[in-house]
């Protein structure tokens, strides 16, 4: 019997989420033993027009990280989508856009002129911008259209399962990839991660009856001698409250309040509503003046609350005018 | 005039192809390297306080 197809690629993402496949160590060897992979361009020289010969859903399973931030990427993805029988979104930005799409708070031209021309390191005398289309002396070239906005990989083609975090840790990606191979992943669509919120993995305590008389930047964080204190109780917007579990409160664990990259918690619509939310909650004040003061360096809210979700949020992005 | 497409350019981070152009001869007359990518973290980093750029770079 031949082996099942697999095949991973990355669209707008870092390598960070390539890297983690390969943090499951020894694990990746018995994947590999298991599966074929046919198409990874980190790591293998396939080309895409491999990807193209190959029959429609050909390809067992299609791990895809990166959100969709051009229109090689759309291609991809959808010729991908086409040539899989399963395919999975690995990673925030996959998932809901992550980190490059705070992109979304500005448009695409503006993002263009401020790269190619006003950067403090630029060199750019000619004022040259990249053109999807270039007429070389040799013959046409071509380079893809750079979106508008960022998109979560959901957002154009149908996706079956999702591995979360930035980046997903490793066990989850062993746990899927062996579920997959031992044809014991739950039935489609599911999220592969923790049970209930990072705080539910955090050996910090909360004390119910805490409120927070300011809330402080990470700048102004010394570690609490006491490593069991809530960091939200010491006044650190920490996002554990509202975010998947599944990282084993990994930066909580390492004295960093958790900036959500899990994405959100079952039960949350949307994150930077259930931050306010709870924000008011916590603080502590009885007039208007006093919750300002307390607020005061609660700073680039939508920079924070909507890190790694803006596209798939209610506010989606900048207001289109 | 030939031409070898090279797309896209594996084991390496990041996204690249390389079109290279064949004379009469079989020699190269010219060759393009292409980044087919931009996310734009110079633009959306203004605006984040300074100490957040620590947790948002890294994803570069």
């Amino acid at each position: 019997m031949s082996k099942p197809k697999v095949a991973i690629y990355w669209s707008a993402a870092c390598g960070g989420c390539d890297v983690k496949v390969l943090d499951t160590n020894e694990k990746i060897l018995e994947v590999a033993a298991a599966v074929d992979l046919v198409l990874w361009p980190i790591a293998l020289d396939f080309k895409y027009k491999d990807v193209e010969a190959m029959a429609d859903r050909e390809i067992d399973l299609c791990i895809i990280n990166g959100g969709v931030r051009n229109s090689e990427q759309e291609h991809i993805v959808k010729l991908l989508r086409r040539k899989s029988k399963v395919v999975a979104a690995l990673g925030a930005c996959a998932i809901s856009g992550g980190i490059p799409a705070l992109a979304n708070l500005f448009d695409a031209q503006s993002i263009l002129d401020y790269v190619y021309h006003k950067t403090a390191s630029i060199d750019n005398p000619q004022g040259a911008v990249p053109q999807p289309e270039y007429d070389a002396p040799e013959g046409k070239l071509s380079i893809p259209k750079f979106f508008e906005s960022v998109f979560a990989l959901d957002q154009i083609i149908d996706v079956q399962y999702f591995i979360p975090g930035c980046p997903p840790p490793p066990s989850l990606i062993a746990k899927a990839l062996v579920a997959f191979i031992q044809g014991t992943l739950p039935p489609p669509p599911a999220t592969v991660a923790g049970d209930g919120s990072v705080c539910d993995e955090c050996p910090r305590e909360r004390k119910r009856e805490a409120k927070v008389k300011k809330w402080k930047r990470i700048s102004q964080f010394t570690p609490p001698a006491d490593t069991k204190k809530c960091l939200l109780d010491e006044g650190f917007l920490c996002l554990g409250p509202v975010t998947q579990a599944g990282c084993e409160a990994l930066c909580p664990k390492a004295n960093m309040p958790c900036e959500g990259c899990m994405g959100k918690a079952k039960g949350v619509i949307d994150k930077g509503a259930k931050i306010v939310s709870y924000i008011a909650s916590l603080t502590d004040a009885n007039t208007e003046e006093e919750a300002k003061a307390i607020l005061k360096d609660v700073i680039d809210q939508v920079g924070l609350f909507y890190r790694f979700d803006l596209p798939k949020s209610l506010i989606k992005g900048r207001r289109k005018v | 005039m030939k031409r070898i497409s090279i797309d896209p350019i594996t084991r390496l981070e990041g996204h690249g192809k390389i079109e290279i152009f064949l004379d009469g001869n079989g020699e190269v007359a010219n060759a393009y390297f292409q980044v087919p990518e931009l996310r734009g973290f110079e633009k959306f980093c203004q605006g984040r306080p300074v100490e957040e750029l620590a947790r948002i770079v890294p994803r570069i």
